[in-house]
């Protein structure tokens, strides 16, 4: 891989800026929601070419973004997920998604058994794909919340 | 300070959690939110009960119990209520303003306030469906196109929320005209595949979804299915939209 492929990944911040400007964040968060989509982007896409598969490093990607959105949420009186969501949406597996639907209509209107089950195959690959990205984005970012014990409620109620 | 009146902490208490159930923060915030307020407004015991459609509160206050009860309807996403809440509820808790003060913060987070005008929105959409096209890596002239498709079809999507369409609808409407945009335009490009799949990607209910999840992984089952749920049903709209328009490109 070329040094200058790595650059696509300057991109993230575009992609996640448009979805925090629809999201109306905050101006003053934008720039860390950008900087987060990137370095989310090539930790994952980083991990993909150390060989290590596209689930684990969502996951590891997810946790440094988590760490790092709640970092600077306790630092700023953020709340953590405008900056995380913000994040991760680049890395939801929307293609995954809508192929799967793709290929259960194709299905449907497949007359021939057996090409159908190919179309459920290729259905259920993608949904497995997709649901397994997912749950590695969220336990991603809301790993800081999941590992701390107790209620984060300041007097005893 | 004069002992406060149970019904109106109970009231704030829910008026927070609302905005903040209906601004896209998951099932816990809301809750944690519900609570911190009415134990920093020195509630002596707070029981919540947070479902898709409605909160409930019970607080005992001097020695009185108050229940209070809200319907909360989804709504989409505003992330400067969150933010707006997190500053108040800071302030509430480190005794820096009062109960009135508060109050009047988030009365004023309640009214709806965009930083960025419509037609800024429709070009970072824009922008943002180019920039997946390029992460995909798609040639100069996909990446445009995808960029113009996504500004298109967020331009539907705003015009559908303001007639006030359901959501099914809205996203279909709008994965129908970006597909159609590109459809369109693709004999210009060699990568046609990755601007058909990078232009309706602004569509995917990122939020519900990871939420969800979010929610599943913090034992709010129920919520959590309703939130996927939701999340699955706008993915079949925007692939029903899309095989219209495929349909009719080719």
């Amino acid at each position: 891989m070329n040094w200058y492929l790595w650059l696509v990944q300057l991109w993230a911040a575009p992609a996640a800026l448009g979805f925090a400007i629809l999201f109306n964040s905050p101006p003053s968060t934008l720039w860390r929601s950008a900087l987060l989509a990137v370095l989310g982007h090539l930790i994952r896409d980083a991990c993909v070419h150390f060989g290590i598969d596209i689930v684990m490093s969502t996951l590891l990607a997810a946790i440094s973004i988590g760490f790092c959105a709640q970092f600077w949420a306790t630092q700023q009186r953020q709340a953590a997920p405008v900056l995380s969501i913000c994040a991760a949406i680049p890395m939801v597996p929307g293609v995954p998604m809508f192929k799967t639907i793709q290929s259960l209509i194709d299905m449907a209107r497949e007359p021939s058994s057996q090409l159908a089950a190919a179309y459920l195959a290729d259905a259920g690959a993608n949904a497995a794909r997709a649901i397994m990205i997912l749950f590695a984005l969220a336990l991603g970012i809301s790993a800081p919340w999941l590992l701390k014990p107790g209620m984060k409620v300041k007097k005893k109620t | 300070m004069p002992p406060k009146e149970p019904h109106s902490v109970v009231e704030v208490a829910l008026k927070a959690a609302l905005l903040v159930h209906q601004s896209g923060g998951d099932t816990t915030r809301t809750e944690t939110t519900m609570r911190r307020v009415a134990v920093a407004l020195e509630a002596e015991r707070v029981d919540t009960m947070v479902s898709s459609l409605s909160l409930t509160l019970n607080a005992k206050l001097n020695g009185a119990f108050v229940t209070g009860m809200r319907r909360a309807p989804h709504m989409g996403v505003n992330f400067r209520v969150l933010t707006g809440m997190e500053r108040a509820l800071h302030s509430l808790e480190d005794g820096r303003i009062g109960m009135e003060k508060f109050e009047e913060l988030i009365d004023r987070l309640a009214i709806p306030r965009h930083y960025y005008p419509p037609w800024l929105i429709v070009i970072c959409v824009g922008i943002a469906c180019g920039g997946f096209a390029a992460m995909f890596m798609g040639d100069r002239i996909a990446i445009a196109i995808t960029m113009l498709a996504g500004m298109a079809g967020m331009a539907t999507r705003l015009l559908l929320v303001k007639w006030q369409f359901k959501p099914f609808i809205m996203v279909a409407g709008a994965a129908f005209v970006a597909t159609m945009v590109t459809g369109l335009l693709k004999s210009f490009t060699e990568t046609p595949e990755i601007a058909i799949a990078a232009c309706v990607l602004f569509l995917i209910p990122g939020v519900p979804l990871i939420n969800g999840a979010s929610d599943l992984l913090n034992n709010n089952y129920l919520n959590a299915m309703v939130r996927l749920a939701m999340g699955t049903i706008l993915i079949i709209g925007l692939s029903l939209g899309m095989s219209i328009a495929l349909r009719i490109v080719n």
